[in-house]
Parts: structure tokens; C-alpha cells; sequence
């Protein structure tokens, strides 16, 4: 006996909770018009035929029969996958040494995870051209003493360079994950029915651990094939984001071009998280039983130890290189044609402060407010899917985490495309697509997922019972969700807003195509702006160093607090 | 628990509760199937049950967790079925205690004082008393991660009670607890509820709990409440072969009743005739059980010492268990396998296995039971 049907439980769902109904509604409408209809725009517009307004594969046809186009595809994939292969070079020993070896170097290794994460590539692109360029530190001092050059940094070769050290950390951190999570039982019983050694790692450990590299090795391609600012400092243009970006910038926004990039740049960007998610369908293998954990570790021989510091400190090296040119080039005076800056000096950052204090200023003011949004609307969809049954509370965060594979280019070019046309009512010649607010509203769009996920996992461990109980003892939604919920998951929503602050503070791709004045810009435009000539590279380097320094900050700050929080509340096991 | 100290919840004006009709579905399934029930004022009741059962979205249901599709529930003179749980004032102490974990205890059990805007100093006071009533004032300002569990049950309760809740609901209270702690609470339980005479509901699927503890039962299967009664009620008169099979042990022969003149017989699927009590007319030939519980049943190695039972059967003993005061003997009759409790005494002999016995039971202890 079927006594409800589907309406009468969306309705009484509707009567539980009118307000959060509402606020659903409200950021739907949100993401609607931030988020879909300026990409539907862009596929739109790649698909429209300028002469007659009709549908069209033409300019596609255009962009494959363009020599230029075919080779900026091409060599986007070759970089995206050159990336993928040197990150995983990088990762996977420094991965192996920690799961298998009792080794000191285990707490380096894992600051190595994450000192490359606070500097986004584009920042260090430069300074690494002074380190590693064909008349930079490195290759001068090779040919001085041994008479060779390596073209670390030429073309291709630069980006790949710069991304795979600035990215290998998703592998790392997947792949450590990964080997982590798998039982000591899983290798005990292979070897308890006569597997050993190699054949035991090709067999057990490197199948379990797949996922994880997988996942890793994925997110890695996508962040090289959408990056719009390393290709652009390293003055490599013939990738497909800087031709996007050229497009529009040299031709206008009706140039169709631009818009076929996109849509390719979303496509390639979706097939590859899709790939990811097929290979890891049904290959859930956190194997780790309670009281048991991790692989079984064994002390290393001295040769062994000799040979993983060597990798270990070379990597290290790596890592660190584009901070040590950054800060170089930022206290440096004159560095031409020499291994370290002729004089070292502070007045780069007296030029910044002294000329363009709007920068950071405004980095603040919009990443701020751009976490803020966040968070909130985080917190919201978050609360909305798990702890209601709304209808459609799932597409709400589908279309949130699809910003994940949205470039930041793409939506840059969505936001002219559809707001172009409008002007702020009270402010002479504004556009609305290039308004600070705008901006600061494709920073939140663009953040969001980072929050969400947070937002959900915080909200995950939070029992439905706490809330309950104080429902019964007489709490309405409101002063639950106050007293209960938010303090409970203030660890994941401080997250969240750190981590959106500070990606946010350093997004390039999507500010590049926004700003319209320098008064409007944030720092990683400026850092653009001033990498843009010889003589700025100082002051670009200095306020690369902000940059470095505030997103640091962010993340030490957000790792202290939700660490405490955790062991405060005793969290960590219990729920 | 200390005595010393009451709280004056509900004192002599505990209410009842009433289930009317109630029919629940989550989407196509069909949770509770027409429920009516009647739960009297200062009650400890028990709804009992397997898993799934349904018993706990009952509790929930009446907390106001869930919405019934139609029925009512009636606290009181008082129809509650579209209360928000905030406004119905009743107590639940949750199977997993769920304290905040970032509050203290004291804030813990002071929240629901707060959120009723009772003025500060009775607020402290109050709590005091619960704490105290709980036996846990002395760690008022430790946070629930540093309690163990038996303690975090009695914040739990403590939080729960100083509300002063019409009806105390307790979602599996115990059974978070190691076995001798579960035994100890039990009794604090019961001592509490009497000295508060707060109708008090438990959900549990322990039938020993249930029946220690509980006034009346519920029991219930599939969403629909098999039988409603003390434990006593349940265990001797079950009204179906479930209640029958789900408290204690119960031996089942399956069969047919059918009138002989004006006596009525059990015919057994293995061809075992005996005489039950009147029955319907129209309940001749349905398929039924015949229920006797193994320590009904007198087990002799000769005929001649069950002479005072009405029914007899013999049968050969399969093996047997060593219960500690009761030996229980796997005996086949004609095939058909039971199982017969035997008090043991030191230095009694034990009949062996293949033995060849001799089984009695009285009319009054054989009941007829259908599915």
C-alpha cells in the first residue's frame, strides 16, 4: 500500500522548511546567473555563426583548418602530459620513501608537499627564467665549469618545467594518501601465501595505490591545461589559453575564436575528470582496519639512505628554487648576465607600497569578500543537501563543483560576453562585466567548490543527532543551526574561507580578463602588469613575495586552527 | 544516583500518549502500518522489536522527527502530530548520547534551560541538581571527549531531565555499554523513573532489557505491533508464532486443528494428535502451530512418573546443552526436533545421548498459534 506519492513529500518537505526553501532559491538564482548562463554564453557563441546568428560548426572548422590553433592544441595536451610525467617523477619516490622506510627525511618530504602550493606558477615564472634561463644562474655556472647548457626554459620546455614543480604535490599528496591507507594485512596475506618483494609491490601495493595516482595525476593535466599565466609570463604563446586571451584582448570579445577555445579548454578539462572517475569507479580501497595501518616500514641500508637524501634534497632544491629567485629578484638590484643580483636593495617594495598600494589592497578587499560569499553559500548548499530532502538540493551541488572544471579564463570571457552590454546604473561608462564587484563575484564563483567541499566534509561529521537533541530540548532551525551547527563546524567553514582567500588572492587567468583599469586590479594582475617589462621585474617579484607571504600566512593559520580545533573537541575519531 | 536530592519534574502529573492510526512511509517504503496504541500516564513501556521494525521511527515519529502520511499523536488532551520537535517538550536521550562536543558538560545540560529563557540563577541552579542527581557535578566543566561512556549517558539523561519533559524518550539507552555496566544503569533507570513517575518510553531490541525494565511492551515486526502487554503476558499468551518465537525459547509443532465430535485436536505434520482447548469452526484445517516452551516440559527415563500430564510424547534425545541451572535436552519426536529444559542439581545423572525418553507436558502449557 503506496499511501504518498512524490509531490506530498516535496510539499511536506516544503512545510519542515520554508526558509532554507528559500534561500535555496535564492542561490540557485545566484549561480544561475554567474555561473551557467555566462558559460552557456560562451558555447553559445562558439556555435553561432557572426553573419547569420544561426547555429554553426564552422568556427571550429576554422580553428582546426588554423595552423597556429593546431599546434596550440597539440602543444597544450604535449604539456599538460610532459607535466603529469615529470610530477610524477618527483612524487612517486619521494611517496615511496615515507610509506616504506622508517626515514628522517619523512617531515621534509611532507613540507615538500605543500611549499610549492602557497606560490602559484606564474608568480615564480620569472625568477625561474633567472635561475634556470639560457644566460640564468644554473647555466652559467654549467658552462663555466663543464662547458654545456641545458634548455631547461626553452618554449615548451619552460612551462613544463615550471608547472611540474609548482603541481607535483597533487600527486604526492594523493599518492601518499593512497599507499597510507592500505592495511599491513593486505601485504602480510600476499606474502603469507608466497609473494614477495617486487612482485609483491607490482601486484598488491601498486594496484591499491592506483586511485590515489590516478586522482592526482588527473587534477595535475587540468591545472596545466587551463593555465593561462605561466605560458603568458614565460612569453610561450602558441598553447590554447594564451590564445584565448590574445584573441580577446587584440580582436574584441566578438571574435569567435576565443569562445572555441573555451569550449575546448571545458571539454578537455571535463573528459579528463570524467576519465579519472571511470578509472576509479568501484575502487574505494581505504583498506585500513582499526588498530592496524599503513604498510609495513623497515629501516634503510646506509647506500639506500645515501641515495634517498641525494633524490630528496634535489627535489628540494627544485621546489624551492622559485621562491629563492623570487626573493632574489625581489631584493635584487641589477641581475643580467650573472649568477646572483649585482647589489641587493629594498626599494622594490618601497615602489610597491609607494605606487601601487591599491593592489594589495584591493586583494584584500576582493578576496575577502569572495571567501566570504563562500562560505556562506558553502555552509548553505552544504546544509541544504545533507540535511534536507528539497528537490534538486543534488543539482545545486552539482553546478557548484562544476566550477571546478570551468578555466578561470573561460569564465572571465563568459562574464564580457553576458554582462558587456550592462552598465552599473549609478557609475558613468562602468560596464558590469568589468566592475571590481563583478570581479569579486567571479572570484567567489570560482572559489567555491574549495569552500563547498570543506563546508561538507565539516558538516559530514557532524552527527544529525547533535541536532536533534537540540531540537528536542527546544531549539527551533534557527538557534540550532546557530548554536549547534556553525560552532561545530567552524574548523571546515575557517578552512574553507582560508582556502578560497587564498587561491583567490593569486587567480590570474580570470582577473586578466576583467580588470579594465590598473586602479581595479589585484595583485596577481599587478605581478603581470609589472613582469610585463625588465624594469618591473623587481616590483613584480616584490609583490610576488606578498603574495607568497599572505597565502602562506593562510594556510599555516588555517592548519593551526582546525588541528587544535580537532584535538580540542576530540573529533578526530569519535562521529 | 543520590537520593537525597529530587527534581520536581512531573511530579503526580505524568501524561499519556496515544498513537492513532499512524501509517509512516519513507518514499515506497512502508514503515509503519497503521499503529494504535495507548501508552498510560507514568508508564515505563518498551516498543521491542527486530531491526527494521520500525520501533525507533515510532519514537521518532512521536519526537517529532518524522511526519506521519496520516494519524495522529496524541500527548496528554493534547494532539501534537504537527508540532515541531522544539515545541512538544519531550525528552530524548539519543542512542549515541549525542553530546556537543564543544561544550562543557554544565552548557550542555543548561541548553535546553536557555533555550526555554529561564532566568540565569535558576538555570544554575537547576543544573546543579541534575548534575547532581546524575552524580556528576564534580565534572561540570569537562568537555564530553573526557567522559566515558556510562558518564556521558548519565549527562545525557541529566540534560534531558532538567527540562522537565512531559515524556522521556530513550532510543536504545543501553546499549552502548559494556554488559555489566548495562545492568547497573538499568536499575538507575528504573530507579529514576519511579522517583520521577514520568511516563517513560524505551526502544530496544533486547528482549531482556524489555522485559526487566519495561511496564508493558510493544512488540513489533514489519511496521505493525504484534502485541501489546506486560512481559509476562507476551511470554505466556503470545497471540501469534512470532511473539511466541521472539521472547525466550519456544518449541513449535506444525500442523492443523480439526474437530472430532465435540473434542478438538492438533494434528501435527509428523502425525502427532492432541486434544487443544475449544476452538472456531471456521478455524478448522488453517495452517497453525502448536507453542510450549522447553521448561514446561517433564522429561523421564519411564512412562510411569508423568501420569499427572495430559500429553505425551516419546522421543529420543539428539544431545544435549549445559546451561549451568538448567540442562537442555535436543529431544526428536518422530522426527521433529525440541527442545526440553531440565532443572539441574548437583550430582542429578544425565540421560545420554539416543536414549530412548518419555516427555509430559500439561494442557495449560500448550497453546495454539497462528502466523
Amino acid at each position: 500500500m503506496a499511501i504518498s506519492t512524490w509531490g506530498d513529500e516535496a510539499v511536506s518537505e516544503l512545510r519542515k522548511h520554508p526558509g532554507t526553501a528559500a534561500l535555496m532559491l535564492l542561490i540557485s538564482l545566484f549561480l544561475l546567473l554567474f555561473l551557467v548562463i555566462p558559460v552557456v554564453q560562451v558555447v553559445f557563441a562558439a556555435f553561432l555563426d557572426n553573419a547569420t546568428g544561426g547555429f554553426t560548426l564552422l568556427n571550429f572548422k576554422d580553428f582546426f583548418n588554423t595552423a597556429l590553433f593546431r599546434e596550440s592544441f597539440w602543444n597544450s595536451i604535449y604539456v599538460g602530459l610532459m607535466a603529469v610525467v615529470f610530477a610524477s617523477l618527483f612524487s612517486m619516490p619521494l611517496a615511496y620513501f615515507t610509506s616504506r622506510f622508517e626515514f628522517r627525511g619523512a617531515v621534509i618530504i611532507q613540507s615538500l608537499g605543500i611549499i610549492p602550493l602557497i606560490m602559484p606558477p606564474f608568480v615564480g615564472a620569472v625568477a625561474m627564467q633567472m635561475l634556470f634561463g639560457r644566460n640564468g644562474s644554473i647555466n652559467l655556472l654549467l658552462d663555466q665549469w663543464f662547458g654545456f647548457t641545458i634548455p631547461f626554459m626553452e618554449g615548451l620546455n619552460g612551462v613544463i618545467f615550471v608547472q611540474s614543480i609548482h603541481y607535483f604535490p597533487f600527486i604526492l599528496i594523493n599518492l601518499s594518501a593512497a599507499l597510507q591507507n592500505i592495511d599491513r594485512s593486505m601485504e602480510e596475506s600476499a606474502q603469507n601465501l608466497g609473494c614477495s618483494g617486487l612482485r609483491l609491490f607490482r601486484r598488491i601495493v601498486l594496484p591499491l595505490a592506483m586511485p590515489g595516482y590516478v586522482a592526482g595525476a588527473s587534477l595535475v593535466f587540468l591545472k596545466v591545461f587551463d593555465d593561462l599565466g605561466t605560458p603568458l609570463l614565460l612569453n610561450v604563446n602558441n598553447m590554447l589559453a594564451p590564445q584565448a586571451y590574445l584573441r580577446i584582448a587584440s580582436i574584441g570579445i566578438k571574435d569567435p575564436m576565443g569562445y572555441v577555445i573555451s569550449v575546448i579548454l571545458v571539454v578537455i578539462a571535463l573528459g579528463s575528470m570524467w576519465l579519472a572517475m571511470l578509472s576509479l569507479k568501484g575502487k574505494d580501497y581505504a583498506t585500513v582496519q582499526k588498530g592496524g595501518g599503513g604498510l609495513a616500514k623497515r629501516k634503510m641500508r646506509p647506500w639506500e639512505k645515501f641515495f634517498a637524501w641525494l633524490i630528496v634534497l634535489l627535489i628540494m632544491g627544485l621546489v624551492l628554487a622559485p621562491h629563492i629567485g623570487l626573493s632574489l629578484l625581489s631584493f635584487g638590484t641589477i641581475w643580467s648576465y650573472s649568477v646572483f643580483p649585482d647589489a641587493f636593495t629594498v626599494k622594490h617594495f618601497a615602489t610597491i607600497f609607494a605606487e601601487t598600494p591599491e593592489y594589495m589592497s584591493n586583494t584584500v578587499l576582493y578576496s575577502a569578500l569572495a571567501a566570504t560569499i563562500d562560505v556562506i553559500i558553502g555552509t548553505a548548499i552544504a546544509y541544504i543537501v545533507l540535511r534536507t530532502k528539497l528537490i534538486g538540493r543534488q543539482w545545486l551541488d552539482y553546478v557548484a563543483m562544476s566550477a571546478v572544471a570551468i578555466p578561470g579564463l573561460v569564465i572571465g570571457i563568459g562574464y564580457l560576453r553576458t554582462f558587456h552590454g550592462y552598465q552599473v546604473p549609478w557609475l558613468e561608462n562602468q560596464s558590469l562585466a568589468t566592475w571590481w564587484l563583478a570581479i569579486v563575484v567571479a572570484l567567489a564563483i570560482r572559489r567555491l567548490p574549495y569552500a563547498l567541499r570543506a563546508c561538507t566534509a565539516s558538516l559530514q561529521q557532524v552527527s544529525v543527532s547533535l541536532e536533534e537533541s537540540a531540537e528536542n530540548l527546544g531549539a527551533g532551525k534557527f538557534s540550532t543551526v546557530r548554536k549547534i551547527v556553525v560552532p561545530l563546524m567552524a574548523g571546515g567553514i575557517l578552512a574553507g574561507f582560508v582556502t578560497s582567500f587564498a587561491t583567490a588572492a593569486v587567480e590570474l587567468g580570470m582577473t586578466l580578463m576583467l580588470v579594465s583599469k590598473n586602479s581595479d586590479g589585484p595583485l596577481s594582475y599587478g605581478i603581470y602588469v609589472y613582469m610585463q617589462s625588465a624594469a618591473g621585474r623587481g616590483p613584480g617579484a616584490a609583490l610576488g613575495m606578498i603574495a607568497v607571504i599572505v597565502v602562506g600566512l593562510c594556510t599555516l593559520v588555517s592548519y593551526i586552527f582546525v588541528d587544535r580545533r580537532q584535538k580540542k573537541l576530540g573529533m578526530g575519531q569519535a562521529n | 544516583m543520590k537520593d537525597s536530592v529530587s527534581i520536581e519534574a512531573g511530579l503526580g502529573s505524568a501524561v499519556s500518549v496515544t498513537f492513532e492510526g499512524i501509517n509512516l512511509s519513507f518514499g515506497k517504503t512502508h514503515v509503519l502500518k497503521g499503529i494504535d496504541l495507548h501508552i498510560n500516564a507514568g508508564e515505563f513501556f518498551a516498543f521491542l522489536g527486530p531491526s527494521g521494525c520500525g520501533k525507533t521511527t515510532l519514537l521518532r515519529l512521536l519526537a517529532g522527527f518524522e511526519t506521519a502520511q496520516t494519524g495522529k499523536v496524541i500527548i496528554g488532551d493534547q494532539e501534537m502530530s504537527y508540532l515541531p520537535p522544539w515545541q512538544r517538550n519531550l525528552g530524548m536521550v539519543f542512542q549515541s548520547y549525542a553530546l556537543w562536543p564543544h561544550m562543557t558538560i554544565r552548557k550542555n545540560v543548561a541548553f535546553g534551560l536557555e533555550e526555554r529563557r529561564v532566568p540565569r540563577d535558576q538555570i544554575k541552579e537547576r543544573t546543579n541538581r541534575a548534575l547532581e542527581l546524575v552524580g556528576l557535578l564534580d565534572l561540570a566543566d569537562r568537555r564530553p571527549s573526557q567522559l566515558s561512556g556510562g558518564q556521558q549517558q548519565r549527562v545525557a539523561l541529566a540534560r534531558t531531565i532538567v527540562v522537565e519533559p512531559q515524556v522521556l524518550l530513550l532510543d536504545e539507552p543501553l546499549s552502548n555499554l559494556d554488559a555489566k555496566l548495562r545492568i547497573q544503569m538499568r536499575h538507575e533507570l528504573l530507579d529514576l523513573q519511579r522517583k520521577l513517575s514520568i511516563t517513560t518510553i524505551f526502544v530496544t531490541h533486547d528482549q531482556e532489557e524489555a522485559n526487566t525494565m519495561a511496564d508493558r511492551i510493544a512488540l513489533m515486526k514489519d511496521g505493525i505491533i504484534q502485541q501489546v502487554g506486560s512481559p509476562i503476558e507476551l511470554y505466556d499468551q503470545p497471540v501469534n508464532r512470532f511473539v511466541a518465537d521472539f521472547l525466550g525459547t519456544a518449541n513449535f509443532l506444525e500442523g492443523q486443528i480439526k474437530k472430532s465430535g465435540e473434542e478438538w485436536m492438533f494434528l501435527s505434520d509428523n502425525d502427532l494428535a492432541i486434544p487443544v482447548t475449544n476452538s472456531d469452526d471456521h478455524l478448522q484445517s488453517t495452517h497453525c502451530s502448536l507453542v510450549f516452551r522447553p521448561q514446561n516440559i517433564e522429561v523421564a527415563s519411564d512412562g510411569v512418573k508423568l501420569k499427572n500430564k495430559a500429553i505425551h510424547f516419546t522421543g529420543t534425545i539428539r544431545s544435549k546443552e549445559f546451561l549451568g541451572s538448567t540442562i537442555r535436552y535436543r529431544v526428536a519426536i518422530r522426527g521433529k526436533e525440541i527442545f526440553a529444559d531440565v532443572p539441574h542439581q548437583q550430582g542429578t545423572s544425565l540421560m545420554k545421548d539416543g536414549q530412548e525418553v518419555f516427555l509430559g507436558i500439561d494442557r495449560g502449557h500448550i497453546q495454539v498459534v497462528y502466523d
